[in-house]
């Protein structure tokens, strides 16, 4: 096992730059999301750390080793797709078997470690069947599988859930999580699913436009987020921003509050606007309420409420969770 | 009525296409004298003598051999060359990639008429006019532009994650040529064996020029010798083109459906 650091790592085709010095520094054994919306370089920093792109500037360490000039497979690491790239030839044994066999390990070997893996991921009764023969979630699971008989010091891990429908998706993700606590091996996993950032990582880096915005634990985002781009993009649904008049009088350019922040009441405190949606979720409520200078804001209230379309609320912001933002989008503090 | 038409159409096409075929296997099987009957009457009764004949005194035994060892060692020669030229086309970078693209894209485009004369002393100049290698290499050399951009329209629909994952496995360039693209080639790998031998069988030009000696000589060139200035020996003409037609015929039959999807592949992702 072993973990990561990035140097002041750039990439770069041609004349546009990608990924501007990146540094970071990932533990052994810790499980790293990177996050962040499409095009911001998250999956190129993953294939950077896997030695599928070249390093344009800076360093990839790996363990002790600077990994730079290594290739993929001196760099001791295994990565799940996110089109689970099994070999269609081969069957789940041989696919999973494949690296040992390229390592010239002896059959017995090969076969103990296959179905190790196989009897942990419950692939034990597909072992003979070619990836055509399975359904997603099961192709999937011989992805992980293929990663897991290696021993690797580090997982990494490219969207591997996205091809994956929602039932699939939260139970696949928990088997990941439990894959790492049991493993305890250095994890680093890309999604654009702010969701599964926030449940199986122990620090999220979010990325935005090649740069690092922020790194830390889920709730450390959550509840600390050093740029309105954090903000935004860390919780479900999303913080509402809010600038004039309800945003100067708490001397800010931005206010930001999450929509179960607010609650409902009367009061001279309470911002009047008008219900414009209704989601019932069952274990709660989203609102949609369009409320003059403020514009359209979402509210999650717990529970099953009886509002309306065209209903008038009055909500009031729990003040002691919100943010403050000024002109450059950096929070300002208390 | 449109499905009658088309029916009807397609019916004649393959009229005209086999009805040279059935004459000259009628032929082929009839003794001489039945040969003052009209072609197109079957033999009424059928006699193996002139495939004996073609087959023992007019060598057709040695052409037959030397047609098999040409076309075996051209098809598979070109599979491991043009599928290597493609992979490295296809997934590797390189200094002057594109150069070789364009000289390939030129081999595609020169008929072999027109370099006749400069081939042929090229291989008189390595020594190998009336060798099977000089014929081989002349083959190769004129066909593999072609099977080149065949790999690469099939190897570009190979999902580049399967590449990398690979990559990650541990495999060589080399390794993953072998045992993660090629086994998922098969069509285009059948269908480079099929056509490059069915061509190199087939091939007159190449084989009248390079192989003068008899023994060394092919299929289609023994075929010229039923053919003189003045006569024709008609049924030894017809069993030589028999005999020459049956292996391609039972390769295409054996292989069609490989050969089918490698003629499509690449055309729809």
């Amino acid at each position: 096992m072993a973990g990561v650091d990035l140097i002041k790592l750039s990439k770069a085709y041609g004349d546009v730059e990608v990924l501007h010095d990146i540094n970071l520094s990932i533990a052994d054994g810790e499980f790293v999301v990177f996050v962040g919306p499409s095009g911001c370089g998250k999956s190129t920093l993953l294939r950077m750390i896997a030695g599928l792109e070249k390093v344009t500037g800076g360093d990839v360490m790996i363990g002790d080793k600077r990994a730079n000039d290594l290739s993929p497979r001196q760099r001791d690491i295994a990565m799940v797709f996110q089109s689970y790239a099994l070999y269609p030839q081969m069957t789940v044994a041989q696919n999973m078997g494949f690296s040992l066999s390229l390592e010239r390990r002896s059959k017995d070997e090969i076969a103990r470690k296959v179905k190790e893996a196989a009897d942990a991921l419950k692939l034990g009764p597909f072992l003979d069947r070619k990836p055509g023969q399975l359904s997603g979630g099961q192709r999937q699971r011989v992805a992980i599988g293929r990663a897991i008989v290696r021993n690797p010091q580090v997982f990494l891990l490219d969207e591997p859930l996205s091809n994956l429908d929602a039932a699939l998706r939260s139970e696949t993700r928990v088997e990941i999580s439990e894959l790492h606590q049991r493993m305890n091996t250095t994890m680093v996993y890309v999604t654009h699913d702010q969701v599964e950032a926030m449940t199986m990582a122990d620090r999220i880096v979010v990325l935005n436009d090649g740069n690092v915005e922020q790194v830390g634990s889920p709730m450390d985002l959550y509840n600390h987020p050093e740029s309105e781009f954090v903000a935004g993009f860390i919780g479900s649904p999303k913080m509402n921003f809010i600038k004039g008049r309800y945003a100067e009088a708490v001397d800010a350019k931005t206010l930001g509050v999450r929509p179960e922040h607010f609650a409902i009441g009367r009061g001279d405190d309470t911002w009047e606007g008008r219900v414009t949606l209704v989601e019932r979720l069952g274990h709660d409520t989203i609102l949609h309420v369009n409320v003059p200078d403020a514009g359209a804001l979402t509210v999650s209230l717990d529970g099953q409420h009886a509002h309306q379309v065209g209903d008038i609320v009055h909500l009031r912001p729990q003040l002691e969770y919100i943010h403050r933002f000024d002109e450059s989008g950096r929070p300002i503090a208390a | 009525m449109g499905r009658w038409l088309l029916l009807f159409v397609l019916g004649v096409i393959a009229i005209l296409m086999v009805s040279p075929l059935i004459l000259t296997v009628f032929t082929s099987f009839k003794p001489t004298t039945e040969l003052v009957n009209p072609p197109w009457a079957p033999p009424v009764s059928l006699t193996f003598e002139h495939y004996v004949r073609v087959w023992t005194e007019a060598g057709f035994s040695r052409y037959f051999f030397n047609t098999l060892v040409i076309s075996t060692v051209d098809a598979v020669v070109m599979i491991v060359i043009a599928s290597l030229a493609a992979y490295a086309m296809v997934f590797m970078e390189f200094r002057g990639k594109l150069v070789l693209r364009v000289l390939f894209l030129i081999g595609l485009m020169i008929p072999v008429t027109a370099i006749v004369l400069p081939l042929f002393q090229i291989v008189r100049g390595f020594g190998l006019v009336n060798a099977h290698l000089g014929v081989i290499f002349a083959d190769l050399a004129l066909a593999v532009s072609i099977f080149v951009f065949m790999f690469s329209s099939y190897f570009v629909g190979v999902p580049k994650e399967l590449h990398d994952a690979a990559r990650i496995d541990g495999a060589t360039e080399f390794q993953i040529y072998r045992r993660v693209v090629m086994p998922i080639a098969t069509p285009a790998v059948v269908t480079t064996a099929l056509l490059e031998f069915l061509w190199s069988w087939n091939d007159l030009l190449l084989r009248l020029l390079l192989l003068t000696r008899d023994e060394m000589r092919t299929l289609s060139v023994g075929l010229l010798n039923f053919q003189g200035t003045m006569t024709r020996d008609v049924t030894g003409l017809s069993s030589g083109t028999v005999i020459m037609a049956i292996p391609v015929v039972a390769l295409f039959l054996f292989f069609q459906r490989h050969f089918v999807r490698g003629m499509t592949a690449g055309a729809v992702k």
